[in-house]
């Protein structure tokens, strides 16, 4: 844990009872991918990396603070954003508007003399509306309104404004056209460029590899390779996938 | 779900602020119209501008208590006060039979602020039981309500008492300050963090909770201030009773929670405001109104309560329906 660079780091970690622990840290600036087969650990390494799982043993921890990540406010107060997997269910609130959706996560930063300022809001809103392209005609409109490509990137602006360290998405090209992948990538490269951390959980193998100097292969709920350089390669990763050596 | 959604629709733009009215509102407004042209033209006398104080007194008790049920409504997850009229019950009793009467003490500070006080404590106790040891709220507030009904009947079993000059000019000429210190209350709430996280919280916990609000207080808030405006309600029923009566503070409860209903407020929580509920109480305030001059029973006006309700919600199903169509379409 010398690494000064480091953002978050895992130390002793296991997933189930029974699995070899692992330590892991992640560095200012990088992209990691998590790649395995569906439920393989990789979906519970990162909701343990948000606080919102309880690590079996070992534990995370955030060094720029200093605390270990013990809940999910722990996490969102050392720096941590998260973007959950399921749009429908666990991210956009349906009733409200754009507006609405994108400020929730950080409300108290819209305050003028402790009342809420609409205009406050409107501009914070609208930066990030510019630096993600967001399509929206008008931000007082209903979420559902919009496409699930923009419906994504207002939630990856709600994870962006609380201007966190480090950013866990969770399958964030879930659903989402081409085009808006395209841009989504752009953004993730330009933030890791700006010093920003991100975990990115890919179901897409190819994702992973454009996108990430390192890919984590997760497999019966331990971490199984981490793979680095010239090391990422298709095949590496899907033998490492199905627990074949290569 | 593709990008092609992204044209925006021409008639969205005109008068928003009466559509958003009317999103959040439903029909309640309609009827509040309908039912005022009614009641001016069979009671002129009753409605004109010189008895405005003395017609507002009459209807804030009510209106109080649709206003104090909605917070605890809009937080969702089931969430829903029925001790708001027994508060309003004991809240009078207190006031009338202990403070002036056993204590002498009329200074307005002092009565004002035990109503708030006892509202705030009941709520707290609500909040405590609905949202930290997670009772179902109808249960836990109807273990209140028993609790709260029968402490009143203990120390006041029969109506009695008078209330201070000031309190009875509360439920006269001055009516209006109550409510509209109640309603500048939740303005101010409206503009902090905690009104967008009480409507996300209403409108889908999990999400809430990963976008990282603290779900349990702010719902745990939402009974608080729900009992506050129980106790504000309270203040203004004695106001207008001008005496002490265990009898008629429960009976507000459910005619609240249908006047919150009628006025748009999503019972799944979530959607809807208190502008909605006040308006959904004075619906029923002018319904009462014009029935009770022609004579009609109160058994009658129950029914009419009723079906005004059923009608009132089946029509704002339908409302929601042909929005969600509409949006669809698109």
């Amino acid at each position: 844990m010398a690494d000064v660079a480091a953002v978050l780091s895992v130390s002793g970690l296991s997933l189930k009872p029974g699995a070899t622990p692992f330590d892991l840290s992640i560095r200012r600036g990088e992209i990691v991918g998590l790649a395995g087969l569906d439920g393989h650990g990789q979906d519970a390494f990162i909701e343990t990396l948000a606080g919102l799982r309880a690590p079996v043993t070992g534990e995370v921890r955030a060094p720029l603070s200093g605390h270990a990540i013990t809940s999910f406010r722990r996490a969102v107060a050392s720096g941590i954003a998260y973007l959950p997997r399921d749009r429908r269910a666990t991210g956009i609130f349906p009733s409200m508007s754009i507006l609405d959706n994108f400020a929730i996560a950080t409300v108290g930063r819209d305050r003028r003399l402790g009342l809420i300022s609409r205009a406050e809001r409107r501009k914070r809103y609208d930066y990030y509306r510019e630096r993600l392209a967001i399509v929206a005609p008008d931000p007082s409109h209903p979420i559902t309104t919009l496409s699930g490509g923009n419906q994504q990137k207002v939630l990856l602006a709600r994870a962006l404004a609380h201007k966190p360290d480090v950013l866990l998405l969770n399958d964030p090209t879930r659903g989402v056209d081409i085009a808006t992948r395209r841009v989504l990538y752009a953004v993730f490269r330009e933030l890791a460029q700006e010093g920003m951390a991100l975990v990115v959980l890919s179901t897409e193998i190819e994702e992973a590899l454009v996108l990430c100097d390192r890919i984590l292969v997760f497999r019966e709920q331990e971490l199984a390779a981490p793979l680095e350089g010239d090391a990422r390669s298709s095949e590496r990763i899907i033998a490492t996938m199905f627990g074949r050596a290569a | 779900m593709t990008a092609a959604v992204t044209t925006s629709r021409a008639e969205g733009g005109r008068l928003p602020a009466l559509k958003a009215l009317w999103r959040q509102t439903g029909f309640a407004p309609l009827l509040f119209v309908i039912l005022l042209v009614i009641n001016i033209a069979i009671n002129p006398a009753r409605f004109a501008p010189g008895a405005w104080g003395t017609l507002i007194g009459l209807a804030a008790p009510l209106i109080g208590a649709a206003i104090a049920s909605a917070p605890a409504i809009l937080g969702g997850r089931g969430g829903i006060d029925i001790s708001v009229g027994p508060i309003m019950g004991f809240v009078n009793a207190i006031v009338v039979l202990v403070l002036v009467q056993k204590l002498g003490l009329t200074s307005p500070f002092v009565v004002v602020g035990s109503a708030i006080l006892i509202g705030a404590a009941v709520g707290a106790l609500n909040g405590f039981l609905a949202t930290i040891l997670r009772i179902q709220p109808i249960v836990a507030t109807l273990g209140t309500y028993l609790l709260l009904v029968g402490t009143t009947l203990t120390i006041l079993p029969a109506p009695t008492g008078t209330v201070p000059v000031w309190l009875k000019a509360l439920g006269g000429p001055l009516s209006i300050l109550p409510l509209g210190a109640v309603f500048l209350a939740w303005f101010l709430i409206r503009r902090l963090p905690y009104y967008d996280h009480l409507m996300a919280v209403g409108s889908d916990d999990r999400a809430a909770y990963t976008a990282g609000i603290p779900v349990t207080l702010v719902r745990f808030l939402s009974y608080v201030i729900t009992g506050v405006f129980a106790g504000v309600a309270g203040l203004m029923m004695t106001a207008l009773i001008g005496s002490a009566d265990p009898a008629i503070g429960p009976t507000y409860t459910l005619i609240a929670i249908s006047a919150v209903a009628l006025g748009g407020v999503s019972l799944a929580g979530g959607r809807g405001g208190l502008v909605g509920a006040a308006i959904g109480a004075i619906d029923i305030f002018l319904l009462q109104s014009a029935l009770t001059f022609f004579n009609f029973s109160t058994f009658v006006l129950q029914i009419a309560y009723g079906a005004i309700l059923v009608i009132a919600i089946v029509l704002t199903a339908l409302q929601d329906r042909w929005l969600g169509r509409a949006r669809e379409g698109r």
